[in-house]
């Protein structure tokens, strides 16, 4: 335990240094963002629901990140919660494969208003390489409405948090 | 008031029920027969209480210290609250009874049934009123046969078997509480109660000591106390409901009334004997709050719960004279005694009207398997509301009225960490963590019976299809409801505002530290209605109805919890106290092929007491019997042997 | 009105709690966080949004969000934010309406017809029943201790003790600690940011309610975080309870001590597997045993 404890003091950190406030473009947009947010709900706090309706987890890998220390969209103003029911935004990634189709319909029935659907990933924009297989039905908005979409296979964690600050900036209008 | 006037009025009491029993007998082919019965008992219960009220007033006024019944016993004070409650029982449970029986035709002899229930209040009446060892007796007895019909009325095989251990138990009782009573009156069956004390006060320790340990078996069989009370969560279900109401609220009152009245008799000697009912009674509300906690069948539950609330009871019973008898303790005893004067009325109240809500479930659903009910609040929302205030009131959570009574238990153990030697300090300690305990359990056991029977959805077609509801079935529980959260207001202030002092002749600081401000009751109060206002005015939120969250998986009513699964974590953490077998049956579907099985768990609770103590003692006394049968040879000489030893013995004795 | 201004205190100031948690969890895992108001916000977005509803729900789901915020707000009333002295606040009350709250939540989550909820229920009643003995001794020796079953007087009676007394309750304090994370679904028995349905006890019982019903759930949590973890606070340091003119302030000390205190708690152990929740309870009602042990026997022997 000592040991432990002073080995952690005499290493120190060694991670790269975390990005100045205002600098880096991560920040920037989240800064973006969190007025965004204010201005849509005068809330300034988002909660997502993130359905994975068949992806790769490619989408799903890049939207943990989203969580991490680097870019800790928390301080944002985003939240992750647990059931639809407590969400103002439902992501969905995937090529909505038939087994998911039910289960994305009642998590929209399920979201309240006001809500707002984003597809992540090109697979529940278009449906990518699975368009047309027998497995899936397609693109997001073939089941449920989509109010943005969020291109990329898997969109970055900065390329996510620009496709919400859009998402959000077109609905206000 | 003319004491003999309500004399009269408690022998027109006493006597309508077998009135109303022989009529229903004699007009049995007239369909409003059972109508005609039910409501000449209701109208004794009516006049009952009626009576029960003035002599309480006059009592109070101080002009009458006993009453006498005519020539058929004296009723004093202590009997008082006790036959009101016998008299609010009947009142109540028979009002249930008109609608109630009257769907059950065909499978009661309700004449007959009438009959019973009848000779029933008749001698829970008796057993009040008796003023002398054989009246007493007889009493007894007559309540206890009465009830075994009750037990026994649908004549199925289960309720024959209950009925079997019930004349088993409550004749070992009877053996006992006749024995205890002779051995105190020197053997004369004819003493009255005053000369019965006046004999037992030149009585030696040994005989007192006897005398006391049979009558308390005898009254805790009857109350359902640990090892004596494995007929009750058996026997008290199988009667028809507003007969199981009477035999858990009342009869079981009844018992505590006969113990109260034999601990008169026992001046000297009670303390190390209190010491053995306060373990016992503890012991008893232990078990009886763990099984009810992991219990399936509604009305088995409840029992289970009459015997955690008749050990708490015994508990502040034996506190009371634990108490009352030490100087630097004595102002607790009045706390205690409050508590269980409180706990009396509430359990009455309480299981009385869950004993009758579990009969309109059950005559609705036709099934009172926890595990197969559900969704039934949305059916019947103020029904359900009724039966939630009574499951809060049965939890002892505010404001219902039996949270007032075991704060007063609470507070007097509490109390007792300070005061007195070590020893009473520490075992008041003990006390208090069994009871929180108990506590614990008891709201576990009411917010599943609750919650299953009512909330979520119906898990089987027989709940989904309920049918309606008749208000003369509903109106008897709403009562009750009503008079628990009645006593829940009245008594705080009640608990404040009367001088203990003066009911209990002992000075003493009645909940000390319970001071409630008007204004926080007020902000309490206004708090949540000012969300209400402003959820349904100012922000007029819109309701979307939806189904229940399944994360895509479509949700079936068997996907919902049963009571089985409800409990599943007490039972773990008391695993070692409840007895649990659980077997996995595994039979091969394909004889060949030994991998594709059907497993069927066959899983059951027992009591522990049923498999270390009757169990072995049953095996015990057919080993026994088995080596004395080797005494019938058959041979005669060999059997006037037996009586030449037997007189030589009796001369032996005699001389 | 002296009851009305440090409740009204603790109604304002408990969502920060929240905030102080999370931002303090935050900075243990090396991030910055959101806002320590981030909550207020949260629950007033809350209240903009509509509500969804199970078909399945009978009336007491809509009566538990009232009932839950009723219940934590007389126990914000009941527990004073400052001592006020004399007999105010009984501990028995005080923890009945404690499991009045509880109860009234495992009946919200019995009326969705969900797997998850009726699963949350069943274990926040296991660990309610649980938590009662411990609870109940260590109300009773604290309230032996001050001389006094009111929780105010309970508090003012610690500022005023000898250092030598503090030390003899410090057993029972470690014992209210057990208490107070289990009631606030905290580490070790709770993890309140699990978003897995298997691992959750409180948060299963609010998946199904949406809007504002789920703000007042929510905002009722705070409230009672906030009143067990700033009478924790008072009494482990009693300094922080003195009355004073700068009361306000030093109540904001006892809540970032608090929040600190839980944040410090949930970032350094794991949580328990829930079928070994019996052996934190003994633990727990060991300590309490212990606890009031000690004060008895320096009550007897006229120490304190």
């Amino acid at each position: 335990m000592l040991s432990l404890l002073a080995r952690i003091i005499k290493t120190g950190t060694v991670t790269e240094q975390a990005p100045q406030v205002g600098s880096t473009d991560i920040e920037v947009t989240g800064e973006n963002l969190k007025r965004a947010i204010t201005r849509l709900y005068g809330g300034r706090s988002l909660r997502i629901r993130h359905v994975d309706a068949g992806s790769s987890n490619a989408e799903e890998y890049e939207m943990t990140a989203l969580g991490n220390a680097y870019h800790d969209s928390e301080r944002f103003g985003l939240s992750f919660v647990a059931s639809p029911r407590h969400a103002d935004i439902l992501t969905v990634s995937g090529p909505v494969t038939r087994n998911m189709e039910h289960a994305l319909r009642t998590a929209y029935d399920m979201t309240p208003e006001p809500r707002m659907v984003i597809a992540v990933g090109d697979g529940a924009c278009t449906g990518g390489i699975w368009a047309g297989s027998y497995a899936v039905v397609g693109a997001v908005e073939k089941v449920i409405p989509v109010d943005a979409k969020i291109f990329g296979d898997p969109p970055s964690p900065l390329q996510i948090l620009k496709g919400l600050l859009a998402a959000i900036e077109k609905a206000r209008t | 008031m003319d004491p003999l006037l309500i004399s009269r009025l408690f022998l027109f009491a006493l006597a309508t029920p077998a009135f109303a029993a022989l009529l229903g007998l004699l007009l049995r082919r007239v369909s409003w027969s059972n109508t005609l019965t039910q409501v000449l008992f209701a109208l004794s219960g009516l006049v009952g209480l009626g009576a029960v009220a003035l002599l309480a007033l006059e009592m109070f006024a101080g002009s009458l210290s006993s009453l006498q019944i005519g020539g058929l016993g004296v009723l004093q004070p202590l009997g008082v609250p006790f036959l009101g409650i016998i008299y609010a029982g009947v009142l109540l449970t028979s009002f249930y009874s008109i609608a109630a029986l009257a769907k059950y035709k065909e499978i009661y002899v309700l004449p007959w049934l009438n009959v019973a229930s009848a000779l029933f209040l008749i001698g829970m009446q008796a057993v009040v009123l008796a003023p002398s060892v054989l009246t007493f007796l007889l009493a007894w007895e007559l309540m206890s046969i009465a009830a075994y019909f009750l037990v026994i009325a649908d004549r199925t095989e289960d309720s024959l078997r209950a009925g079997f251990l019930y004349f088993v138990m409550t004749h070992l009782g009877f053996l006992a509480l006749a024995a205890g009573l002779l051995i105190l009156s020197g053997g004369n069956p004819l003493l009255s109660w005053a000369e019965l004390a006046q004999g037992a006060a030149t009585l030696g320790a040994l005989p007192l000591s006897l005398a006391f340990a049979l009558l308390f078996a005898g009254f805790g069989s009857k109350a359902g106390l640990v090892p004596l009370h494995q007929w009750l969560p058996y026997a008290h279900p199988q009667a028809p409901s507003g007969s199981s109401a009477l035999l858990s609220g009342v009869m079981l009152k009844v018992a505590v009334f006969g113990f109260l009245q034999s601990l008169t008799f026992f001046p000297s000697l009670l303390f190390p004997w209190m010491l053995v009912v306060l373990l016992l009674g503890l012991v008893s509300a232990f078990f009886g709050a763990l099984h009810a906690a992991v219990e399936n069948d509604a009305k088995r539950l409840l029992a289970w719960s009459s015997i955690e609330n008749m050990g708490l009871i015994f508990a502040g019973i034996a506190l009371y004279f634990l108490t009352s008898g030490t100087a630097a303790l004595a102002p607790l005893a009045p706390l205690f005694a409050l508590f269980v004067m409180l706990h009396i009325l509430n359990h009455f109240l309480f299981k009385s009207g869950l004993f009758m809500a579990a009969g309109v479930i059950q005559s609705a659903t036709h099934t009172r398997d926890l595990d197969s009910l559900g969704g039934l609040a949305r059916r019947w929302p103020l029904f359900s509301g009724v039966v939630l205030a009574l499951s809060l009131a049965a939890a002892a959570l505010p404001p219902l009225g039996t949270f007032f009574g075991e704060w007063a238990l609470v507070q007097a153990l509490a109390l007792g960490l300070g005061a007195g030697d070590p020893a009473s300090r520490f075992t008041a300690l003990l006390v208090l963590s069994s009871v929180a305990l108990v506590g614990g359990l008891a709201i576990f056991a009411f917010v599943k019976f609750f919650s299953l029977v009512f909330l979520g959805r119906a898990r089987t077609e027989a709940a989904e299809h309920a049918g309606a509801l008749s208000w003369i079935l509903a109106t008897p529980v709403a009562i009750c409801a009503l008079l628990s959260l009645g006593v829940g207001l009245v008594a705080f202030p009640l608990i404040s505002g009367i001088p203990v002092g003066k009911l209990f002749g002992a000075e003493v600081v009645v909940a000390p530290g319970a001071g409630i401000d008007p204004t926080l009751v007020a902000l309490i109060l206004a708090a949540p209605a000012l969300a209400l206002w402003l959820i349904t005015r100012v922000l007029r939120t819109k309701i979307r109805i939806t189904d229940t969250w399944d994360c895509g998986a479509p949700l079936t009513p068997r996907m919902q919890y049963t009571s089985t699964g409800f409990a599943a974590p007490i039972r773990f953490f008391f695993r070692t106290l409840l007895g649990a077998r659980r077997e996995i049956i595994t039979t091969p579907v394909v004889a060949s092929n030994p991998w594709v099985t059907k497993k069927h768990l066959d899983w059951q609770i027992h009591s522990i007491w049923e498999v270390w103590l009757y169990k072995p003692l049953g095996h015990g006394i057919v080993r026994v019997a088995h080596s004395v049968r080797r005494l019938q040879s058959g041979v005669v000489q060999f059997y006037l042997l037996l009586v030449l030893l037997t007189l030589i013995l009796t001369l032996f004795i005699a001389l | 009105m002296t009851i009305l201004l440090p409740t009204l205190l603790i109604l304002l100031a408990s969502p920060l709690t929240v905030g102080l948690v999370r931002k303090f969890k935050a900075l243990f895992q090396n991030r910055r966080g959101a806002s320590i108001f981030q909550p207020y916000w949260a629950l007033l977005s809350l209240l903009r949004k509509d509500m969804t509803i199970t078909r399945y729900s009978s009336w007491v789901f809509h009566t538990v969000p009232f009932v839950v915020l009723g219940s934590t707000i007389a126990l914000a009333a009941l527990v004073p934010a400052v001592p006020i002295a004399g007999t105010y606040g009984n501990v028995f009350l005080i923890a009945g309406v404690l499991a009045l709250g509880s109860v009234f939540l495992v009946l919200g989550g019995m009326d969705t017809a969900s797997t998850f909820g009726n699963m949350g229920s069943s274990r926040e009643m296991s660990l309610i029943a649980l938590v009662e003995p411990p609870l109940f001794i260590v109300f009773a020796s604290l309230a032996l201790f001050a001389g006094s079953f009111g929780m105010g007087d309970i508090i003012a009676h610690f500022t005023s003790a000898t250092a030598g007394s503090h030390v003899l309750t410090a057993v029972t304090l470690i014992a209210l600690f057990f208490v107070v994370l289990a009631e606030n679904a905290r580490y070790p028995v709770d993890n309140p940011a699990t978003h897995l349905e298997l691992t959750m006890v409180h948060e299963a019982m609010m998946l199904e309610y949406s809007g504002p019903y789920l703000a007042l759930l929510e905002y009722a949590s705070a409230i009672k975080l906030t009143v067990l973890g700033t009478l924790f606070v008072s009494l482990l340091l009693p300094s922080f309870a003195a009355s004073g003119t700068v009361l306000a302030l030093l109540f904001l000390g006892k809540l970032i001590l608090a929040a600190f205190l839980v944040a410090f708690v949930e970032s350094t152990i794991v949580k328990m597997r829930f079928y070994r929740m019996q052996e934190y309870m003994a633990l727990a009602f060991l300590f309490a045993l212990g606890g009031a042990a000690l004060i008895i026997l320096s009550k007897l022997s006229g120490a304190v």
